[in-house]
């Protein structure tokens, strides 16, 4: 009975159960789901990293290229960060070109590393105007069960922790690279930015890390992105108002989690070495 | 054989296909053998003196209505001559995609077919419980709510609240008292209180 | 590169730093002989023995069915999904259709893919879809489609065979009604010697051909086993007509050796259903 009602007036079915302060995965509002990261697990990626959030699950995988810097910005290299949904994670998505709300997420995830600095593109260039790396970060969803982009966050700063690229000798006169494929050194990771999303529902209630039924139902989405303690990208894609008060609470709340997430990536890196 | 379930598993070879036994639900028949189709539990029906093996998975089934089946839609269109409806549930299981169904003007009841006013029947939103006619056209399954059973079973009023029915024809907000007119099924709750709002 | 104005683009030129390391001088032969000596190969298996596989079910929640599979370092994760209406189509099929889609990850070769399916994709979906055309019973879902989603994470070799078995599992999880439980397997045939499930570099040397040998190539075939009909033959390179048999045989008893390891995969998951209904 449950289950038919639950399809037929999800609204309602909700409000049930948040009317008693719970949600319907027995979560507490402002409960996370439990989160499992697992970095290096693709061998032909350069870097890359697996995370779950309850049932959803990211890959993220990177890749170094070599290019020809921009003439404006001859000393910098490049990051390019995609995320594909495909209709393998879910039954919303159809084949073929990204949908608007991938094209919104990869820009999004574009913005929180620039913002955040956590790779100097400097540190990508090997000779001014003539060399530097490309990283294509890839960013695939395999389960879509909800805050997608904190997964995709989490997988990233994983998969950034242990990128390694093989040393490289230049010489300019002659434009002659030679690639010692074995001698590989780590990428340098300036800050971790973590993510949190919240969800509005029907006006009143703010729960953290929303499951896909909840963000379909809800009225409002915010999307929280801390590097430490400073704030470094708030996403409020339409919706409800939140008022300061509201706004300053759940940028509290991701400061805890921020820590916690924090020692996970670091526990996580560590176990593979 | 009741407390523990037989396993099988898609091509499975289960018995002999002879006067007694033939293939029902789940399995198919290939040179005098029975096979199964699905991952799940064998069933024996009885049936005429003749055993029928029919095969069930446990867990949700892949199901698409066929004729004669009773599924509950909801509706989201309206016009003089059709309302457009998502099939939801097929008799028991809850479809995780929805099919789009169409119930004509002339299958909403029965009796005096001719001065059935769609609008006077169904409303957008509504809850209906409804019969699979034959399949005519490719994409669109015929519906019909012609028996007494068939017809309205949640309804919301203009503001929101929900609707009550008072007899076959009309429905009746709880919080305005307002009547509004609806194709009412004749159902037996089986939990009354979940259906409260 | 062309520009993808719905993604964001990189640099125009970009070229992978594999191609400037020290390069590899040994001829294909001796790196064949490396990779298989004596019988054994580089990973001490025998010629005929599979690598390690671990097979699971429901890994995508969202999905109807779906599996994941690891046949060594090949990594493929498939769903299954819930049939829908074939698109662009007017006339009434009594026949359902289905739909396969086989794709690499872009960071799951040595060489990056792009995020469009290209021409080698395209032809492992058709080959898919034909494997698991004569699996699935068709008839039982006329005038629909049921879809079928591959993605390579790793591919370690031998990933459409991976791809495959992991759908049949998918489909089987799903509750769609399969006529038999669908095994696959890719071989190499490289200067006289035939190996099962390659690995990434040994389906690259086989590829080429060396230069004395009769016979070199690649053959995945699928079984349904119970039947012992075999539901697809994919071959690539040169044989001669007696490897086309040999390969046929070896091909089909290494497919029956993966069939109780499905089998107990799919049990497990029908007594967990059982156990959770009662």
């Amino acid at each position: 009975m449950a289950v038919e009602y639950k399809t037929l007036h999800p609204q309602k079915y909700y409000n049930y159960y948040l009317a008693n302060n719970i949600r319907p995965d027995g979560r507490e509002f402002d409960k996370y789901r439990p989160i499992v990261l697992n970095v290096n697990s693709v061998e032909t990626a350069d870097g890359s990293a697996i995370c779950k959030i309850g049932q959803t699950t990211v890959i993220c995988g990177i890749k170094a290229e070599f290019c020809r810097p921009k003439a404006e910005t001859p000393n910098e290299g490049f990051i390019v960060p995609n995320l594909e949904l495909p209709p393998l994670c879910s039954p919303k998505f159809k084949p073929g070109p990204p949908s608007d709300q991938a094209q919104v997420l990869s820009q999004l995830i574009a913005d929180i590393i620039k913002n955040s600095n956590c790779v100097d593109l400097k540190d990508l260039c090997l000779h001014p105007d003539k060399l530097a790396w490309c990283l294509f970060i890839d960013f695939i969803c395999l389960d879509f069960d909800g805050a997608i982009i904190d997964a995709c966050i989490i997988a990233l700063m994983g998969a950034l922790k242990t990128v390694t690229l093989p040393t490289v000798d230049y010489d300019a006169a002659l434009d002659n690279k030679l690639v010692n494929i074995e001698e590989r050194h780590p990428l340098k990771i300036y800050s971790t930015p973590v993510s949190t999303t919240y969800i509005i529902f029907d006006d009143k209630y703010i729960l953290t890390d929303p499951t896909v039924e909840e963000e379909n139902l809800c009225s409002g989405l915010v999307t929280i992105v801390l590097n430490a303690d400073e704030v470094c990208c708030v996403h409020k894609p339409g919706g409800t108002a939140l008022n300061e008060g509201q706004l300053f609470d759940c940028i509290q709340k991701s400061k805890k989690r921020s820590k916690y997430i924090n020692e996970l990536i670091v526990s996580a890196v560590k176990a593979l070495n | 054989m009741k407390n523990e379930p037989l396993l099988c598993l898609p091509g499975q070879r289960l018995c002999l296909s002879d006067k007694t036994h033939t293939s029902g639900q789940g399995t198919y028949e290939r040179q005098g053998y029975i096979y199964s189709m699905l991952a799940g539990t064998v069933d024996i029906v009885e049936k005429d003196g003749v055993q029928i093996v029919e095969v069930h998975t446990k867990g949700e089934q892949t199901i698409v209505p066929v004729q004669g089946d009773i599924v509950t839609a909801q509706v989201y269109i309206i016009t003089q001559q059709f309302c457009k409806c998502f099939i939801k549930c097929v008799g028991d299981t809850v479809l995780r995609r929805h099919f789009r169904g169409v119930l004509r003007r002339e299958d909403v009841r029965a009796t005096e077919k001719d001065r059935v006013e769609i609008y006077k029947s169904f409303r957008p939103g509504d809850i209906i419980l409804a019969r699979i006619l034959p399949i005519t056209e490719a994409h669109t399954y015929q519906l019909s709510t012609a028996e007494n059973e068939l017809g309205v079973v949640i309804a919301h009023s203009e503001h929101g609240h929900p609707l009550v029915p008072i007899s076959w024809t009309e429905m009746q907000c709880t919080k305005t008292f307002v009547k509004e007119p609806r194709k009412v099924a004749k159902v037996v709750p089986e939990n009354p209180k979940d259906m409260e709002t | 590169m062309t520009i993808d104005h719905k993604r964001i683009n990189g640099p125009e030129e970009t070229i992978p730093y594999e191609l400037f390391q020290k390069l590899n001088t040994k001829s294909l032969t001796t790196q064949f002989n490396e990779c298989s000596k004596d019988g054994i190969r580089k990973d001490k298996r025998k010629t005929d023995e599979h690598r390690k596989i671990f097979i699971t079910t429901g890994v995508v929640s969202q999905a109807k069915g779906s599996s994941y599979i690891e046949l060594g370092n090949t990594k493929v994760i498939v769903s299954v999904f819930d049939p829908r209406e074939i698109p662009n189509r007017t006339d009434y099929s009594l026949k359902g259709e289905i739909d396969c889609e086989f794709k690499f990850a872009p960071f799951s070769c040595p060489k990056r893919k792009l995020q469009q399916q290209d021409s080698e994709e395209k032809h492992y979906s058709a080959i898919m879809k034909q494997a698991l055309e004569s699996a699935v019973c068709r008839h039982e879902f006329p005038n629909f489609q049921v879809d079928i989603y591959a993605l390579v994470l790793h591919n370690g070799g031998s990933a459409l065979s991976a791809a495959i078995i992991a759908a049949g599992l998918a489909l089987s999880h799903a509750g769609v009604p399969m006529y038999d439980l669908i095994t696959s397997v890719t071989l190499g045939l490289q200067n006289g010697e035939k190996l099962v499930d390659l690995t990434l570099e040994e389906e690259t040397l086989c590829l080429s051909p060396i230069a004395d040998s009769k016979s070199h190539g690649i053959v995945v075939l699928s079984l349904l086993s119970t039947h012992e009909q075999v539901s697809q033959f994919f071959q690539t390179g040169n044989l001669t007509l007696e490897d086309v048999v040999e390969c046929t045989h070896l091909l089909t008893k290494a497919c029956k050796d993966i069939v109780p390891l499905i089998q107990k995969t799919l049990a497990k998951h029908v007594v967990k259903n059982v156990k959770e209904s009662i």
